[in-house]
C-alpha cells in the first residue's frame, strides 16, 4: 500500500505534471498551426521554426539584459511583421495555384530548411538554456513542482482560453472566419481578406513565437528544436481534427500524457511510435479529426 | 470505314499530350546516359573512386526520387513518408546480403517484401486523400523509423554495417560492387531500367487513369474505374521502385542506418523532384544529379549548403511551379509532335 | 421486353430531409425520359442515386432487368451506364484527344490495360466515331479546358458516351448554351436515342416538349406525374406546381 502510495507521489505524479506542462507547451506550438490551417488552409511546414526563431530571440535580448516579462511581450511583437511579410511575401503568390495545399506545404517546407540553417549560422549548433526565470519550487502533498513549469501551465491556459475567446467570439475573429469561409463574400461585407490572411498568418507566427520564449527555459535552445517539436505538434493538429481549437487543446493534453505514461509503463524509446501510431490510427479511421473544423462547420 | 478510321488513329496520337511528353522525357533521359557514359570514360581514365561513387549515390537517389514522381507528378499524391520504402529496400537487402552475398537472392527479396509490406502500407495510406495523405504517409515512416531505430537486431540507432562485396552475375560478366566504374555502369542501368518500367506503366490505358486521378478524380470513377485501385496499385508500384532503389544503397556504402527511413531523405526526394521537374521522370533523374553536384560544390564552401538548396527549391515552387524539365521539355515535346504530323 | 433502365422506390434523404422520396418510373429503350421539376426538386440527386454516387436509402434501381442497387459508380459504368454532369466535369488539362480516349478505353479487352494507348484499335475507333459525331476533330488537340462553353458541354456527352452505354443520363446537356447550340444539341440527342436509352434533365421546357417520349415531373423529392408530353401538359397538379412557376 505505502509502495503503490510512493509510485504516485514519487514517479506518476511528478511525470504527469511534466506531461500537463509538455502538453501546455504543445497546445501553444499547435495553436497557431491549426488556426493557419483552419483559417488559411495552409499547412505551415515552417511553424516549428518559427518557434525557434521565438526562443533564439528570447535568449538573445536576454542576453542583451532585457527582462524575461518584457520579452514575454517584445518577441511576439518582433514575430508579427516577419510572419506578415512570408505570407505577402511568399504564401500569397502561390496561394491561388490550383494545389493550395501541396503547393504552400512544399514553400513553407523550404521555408523551414532555409531558417533552420540560418539559426545555425547565426547562432552555432549548440544546445543553450536561458536561466529560469522563476527559480525555486514547491511542495504540494509531497509532490515537488518546480514553479516555472506551474507558471508555464497556468499562463500556457491563460494564452489557450485568450486565444479560443479571440477566434471565435470577437468582432476580428468573426471577420477572419468570413474570410476563412468565402473570400469573395467576405470582400462585399467589406472585409480585406488579403490583409486578414496576413495577419491571421502573422498572429500565428506570433503564437510560435511566444510559445519559443515561454519553453525556452524549460526545453533549452538548439537548432533543430523546432523540427523536433513540430512533429508531436502537428500529430496534435491531427489528431484534435486541423483547425478546431478545442480539438487541439485535448489531443494535446491527452497524447502528452500518452507519451508520458508510456514512457513511464514501456520504454522512453518507444512513447514516439506510439503517439505516431495513433495519429495514423486517427487518421484512417477518422480524417477529419476528432473534432470539427473552425469555419467549416 | 473501318480502314479509314486505324488511319486516322496514327494520327490521334500527334493529340496525345501525355505520350508526347513521355517522348520527350526519353530524349532528356538518353541524353543523360550519353553524358554519364562520357562521365564514367573520363573517371576510369583519371582513375578516381570518390566521384564515380558520389555518381553512383546520385543515380541510386535518382531511382528513388523517380517512385516519388510517379506518385507526385503522375497521380498527384504527395508522400512525406516515401523513404519508408527506400529504407526498408536497403535493410532488406542488408539482412539478406549478410547472409549470403548474392545479388539476385537480394533483389527478389526486395521484390517480395515490398509487394507485401507496400500492400499492407498502402491500404492504410489511401484511406485518405490531399493533404491527409501526406500527413499519415510520414506518420507511418516516421513509425517505422522510430521501430527499426529502436531495434537492436536491426542494429538500433547504428544500422546494419559490414555488408560484404557482392559480386552481381550477369551471366556474360560479374560486376563486383566494390569496382567503382563497373558498379556506375550497373547501377546506371538498372535505374533506367526503372525509368523505362515506370515510363511505360505510366503510358499504358492504365497510366492513363492515373493522370485521370491527378486531374479530376471525381470523374473518374464514372468512366469505369475504381479511383481506390487504381491508387493502390501505383503506390505499391512506387513502392517496389523506391525499394529496388534501396536495395543498392548498401552494396555501395557497406551499410545502413535508419536515417535511409527518416523525412529528411524522404523530403530530399520531395526537393529533387521539384527542382527537376514534377510529372516529368526525367526530372527526378536530372534533380538528384543537380542536388549532388550543387551539395559538393557548395560543400567545399560552407557547411550551410541547406540554405542555397532551400532557397533554390522555393524560388522553383513559386517561379517554375514544373520544374527545370517542366521549362524544356515542351520544346522538344513541340518538335516530336511537328515530326509525328 | 424489359426496360431499359427501372427504377422502383428510390429515396435517400439527407440529414431528416427526404430529397429524392419514393421515385418510381422505367425508361423505356431508344426513347427519351426526361426528368423536369424546379429547383431543388432532387432531379440532380436521383440521377446521383441511379449512377451509384450516392447509396438509395429505399427502392431498387435495375438496369437491363439486372437489379445494380447500391452498386458504386465504377461498377455502374460497367453495366452500361454512362452518365454526364450539369456542371461540366472534364480532365480539363488534357487535351479532347485524351479526354474521349480516357472515356473510350474501357472498350478495350483487359489485357490492354498494361499495353500502350496506341494499340488499343477500339478505343481509337470509337475516338474516330465521336469526333465525327460531336465535330469537335479540329479540336483535338487542345486543352479540354481552353474550350468554348459549347464545346465543352459537346465533350461533355461524348465522353459520357464513348464506351458505348446502353443507358445514358444527361443532367441538363444545355446549360448555359447559346438558343442555336441548344437546337443543334437538341438535334444530337434526339439522333443519339436511337441507338441508347436516354434519361435527361432539362430546364428548358419547349425542348423538353419537344423531343422527350417520356416526362417524369418531380416535385419536392417526389413524383407528380408521369407520361407523354401532351399528358404531362394537360395535368392539374404540374400545371400548379410547375408551369405555373415557370410562366412567371
Amino acid at each position: 500500500m505505502t509502495s503503490a502510495l510512493e509510485f504516485i507521489q514519487f514517479v506518476l505524479a511528478p511525470q504527469m505534471i511534466t506531461g500537463l506542462s509538455l502538453g501546455v507547451a504543445v497546445v501553444l506550438v499547435a495553436l497557431g498551426l491549426t488556426i493557419i490551417f483552419g483559417l488559411l488552409d495552409v499547412i505551415n511546414m515552417a511553424h516549428g521554426e518559427f518557434y525557434a526563431i521565438g526562443a533564439y530571440l528570447a535568449l538573445a535580448l536576454g542576453a542583451a539584459g532585457i527582462n524575461f516579462w518584457l520579452l514575454i511581450v517584445i518577441v511576439p511583437l518582433i514575430m508579427i511583421p516577419l510572419g506578415y511579410v512570408v505570407e505577402r511575401g511568399l504564401i500569397q503568390r502561390v496561394f491561388n495555384k490550383p494545389d493550395r495545399h501541396v503547393t504552400t506545404l512544399l514553400l513553407t517546407f523550404g521555408l523551414s530548411l532555409v531558417l533552420e540553417e540560418t539559426l545555425k549560422v547565426i547562432f552555432g549548433p549548440n544546445t543553450q538554456r536561458p536561466p529560469t526565470p522563476i527559480p525555486g519550487a514547491i511542495d504540494a502533498f509531497g509532490i515537488i513542482m518546480p514553479n516555472y513549469r506551474l507558471f508555464l501551465i497556468l499562463l500556457g491556459f491563460s494564452i489557450i482560453i485568450a486565444v479560443a475567446l479571440i477566434v471565435n467570439r470577437t468582432a476580428l475573429g468573426a471577420m477572419v472566419r468570413a474570410a476563412a469561409f468565402d473570400r469573395n463574400m467576405a470582400a462585399s461585407l467589406g472585409v480585406p481578406a488579403s490583409r486578414i490572411y496576413a495577419g491571421t498568418f502573422a498572429f500565428g507566427v506570433a503564437l510560435a513565437g511566444l510559445a519559443g520564449v515561454l519553453l525556452a527555459p524549460v526545453f533549452s535552445v538548439f537548432p533543430t528544436m523546432g523540427h523536433d517539436f513540430i512533429f508531436m505538434a502537428f500529430t496534435v493538429v491531427i489528431v484534435g481534427g486541423m483547425g478546431s481549437i478545442g480539438g487541439t487543446v485535448i489531443a494535446g493534453l491527452v497524447l502528452t500524457q500518452v507519451q508520458v505514461l508510456s514512457s513511464l509503463v514501456v520504454s522512453p524509446v518507444w512513447s514516439d511510435p506510439i503517439v505516431f501510431s495513433i495519429m495514423v490510427l486517427v487518421l484512417v479511421l477518422r480524417p477529419q479529426g476528432l473534432f470539427g473544423r473552425m469555419g467549416h462547420a | 470505314m473501318r480502314s479509314a478510321s486505324s488511319k486516322d488513329a496514327s494520327a490521334f496520337l500527334a493529340f496525345d499530350r501525355s505520350g508526347l511528353a513521355m517522348r520527350a522525357s526519353h530524349v532528356l533521359v538518353v541524353i543523360l546516359v550519353v553524358a554519364a557514359f562520357g562521365f564514367a570514360a573520363v573517371g576510369a581514365a583519371l582513375n578516381d573512386t570518390f566521384y564515380l561513387r558520389l555518381a553512383t549515390e546520385a543515380l541510386i537517389f535518382g531511382g528513388f526520387a523517380l517512385s516519388v514522381d510517379i506518385l507526385l507528378g503522375y497521380t498527384g499524391l504527395l508522400s512525406l513518408g516515401h523513404a519508408l520504402y527506400f529504407g526498408f529496400g536497403a535493410y532488406v537487402s542488408a539482412l539478406v546480403l549478410k547472409e549470403t552475398p548474392s545479388f539476385w537472392a537480394a533483389m527478389g527479396a526486395v521484390l517480395a517484401a515490398t509487394l507485401v509490406f507496400g500492400f499492407i502500407t498502402g491500404l492504410i495510406a489511401n484511406r485518405v486523400r490531399g493533404v491527409y495523405f501526406a500527413l499519415v504517409t510520414f506518420g507511418i515512416a516516421q513509425v517505422a523509423a522510430k521501430a527499426v531505430y529502436n531495434t537492436r537486431a536491426l542494429g538500433a540507432s547504428d544500422g546494419l554495417i559490414g555488408i560484404p562485396i557482392v559480386p552481381i552475375n550477369l551471366g556474360f560478366m560479374t560486376v563486383m560492387s566494390n569496382a567503382p566504374v563497373a558498379f556506375f555502369l550497373f547501377t546506371l542501368v538498372f535505374v533506367i531500367l526503372l525509368y523505362v518500367a515506370a515510363a511505360y506503366l505510366l503510358d499504358t490505358s492504365f497510366g492513363r487513369i492515373l493522370g485521370a486521378l491527378r486531374v479530376n478524380e471525381h470523374r473518374v470513377p464514372f468512366l469505369g474505374y475504381s479511383t481506390h485501385r487504381a491508387r493502390l496499385s501505383i503506390y505499391v508500384f512506387a513502392a517496389i521502385i523506391a525499394a529496388l532503389s534501396g536495395a543498392l544503397y548498401p552494396m555501395l556504402r557497406g551499410f545502413v542506418s535508419p536515417e535511409l527511413m527518416f523525412f529528411t531523405t524522404s523530403g530530399n526526394a520531395v526537393i529533387t523532384v521539384v527542382i527537376g521537374g514534377v510529372g516529368t521522370l526525367a526530372g527526378a533523374l536530372y534533380g538528384s544529379v543537380i542536388l549532388t553536384v550543387l551539395k559538393s560544390v557548395i560543400g567545399t564552401m560552407t557547411e550551410h549548403h541547406l540554405i542555397v538548396i532551400g532557397i533554390l527549391f522555393m524560388a522553383v515552387v513559386i517561379f517554375l511551379p514544373k520544374g527545370l524539365m517542366g521549362v524544356i521539355r515542351p520544346r522538344i515535346a513541340r518538335r516530336l509532335r511537328g515530326g509525328a504530323r | 421486353m424489359t426496360p431499359a433502365l427501372q427504377v422502383e422506390g428510390l429515396g435517400v434523404a439527407f440529414g431528416g430531409i427526404r430529397a429524392v422520396d419514393g421515385v418510381s418510373f422505367m425508361a423505356q429503350r431508344q426513347a427519351i425520359t426526361t426528368v423536369i421539376g424546379p429547383n431543388g426538386a432532387g432531379k440532380s440527386t436521383l440521377f446521383n442515386l441511379i449512377s451509384g454516387q450516392i447509396p438509395p436509402h429505399t427502392g431498387r434501381v435495375a438496369l437491363d432487368g439486372v437489379d445494380r442497387t447500391g452498386a458504386p459508380p465504377h461498377l455502374m459504368q460497367r453495366a452500361g451506364l454512362g452518365r454526364s454532369f450539369q456542371i461540366t466535369n472534364l480532365f480539363f488539362e488534357l487535351t479532347v484527344f485524351e479526354n474521349l480516349q480516357l472515356a473510350a478505353q474501357r472498350l478495350e479487352p483487359p489485357r490492354q490495360m498494361l499495353r500502350r494507348i496506341g494499340h488499343g484499335e477500339a478505343s481509337l475507333q470509337r475516338v474516330g466515331e465521336l469526333v465525327e459525331r460531336f465535330s469537335l476533330a479540329a479540336k483535338l488537340g487542345e486543352l479540354a479546358g481552353a474550350l468554348s462553353h459549347g464545346e465543352q458541354r459537346r465533350l461533355e456527352i461524348a465522353v459520357a458516351l464513348a464506351a458505348k452505354p446502353s443507358v445514358l443520363l444527361l443532367d441538363e446537356p444545355t446549360q448555359g448554351m447559346s438558343h442555336g447550340d441548344t437546337a443543334d444539341t437538341a438535334r444530337l440527342i434526339r439522333d443519339l436515342s436511337r441507338d441508347v436509352t436516354i434519361l435527361l434533365i432539362e430546364h428548358d421546357i419547349g425542348l423538353v416538349m419537344d423531343i422527350s417520349d417520356h416526362i417524369v415531373v418531380m416535385h419536392q423529392g417526389r413524383m407528380l406525374a408521369e407520361g407523354a408530353p401532351p399528358e404531362v401538359r394537360a395535368n392539374p397538379a404540374v400545371k400548379a406546381a410547375y408551369f405555373g412557376d415557370a410562366s412567371c
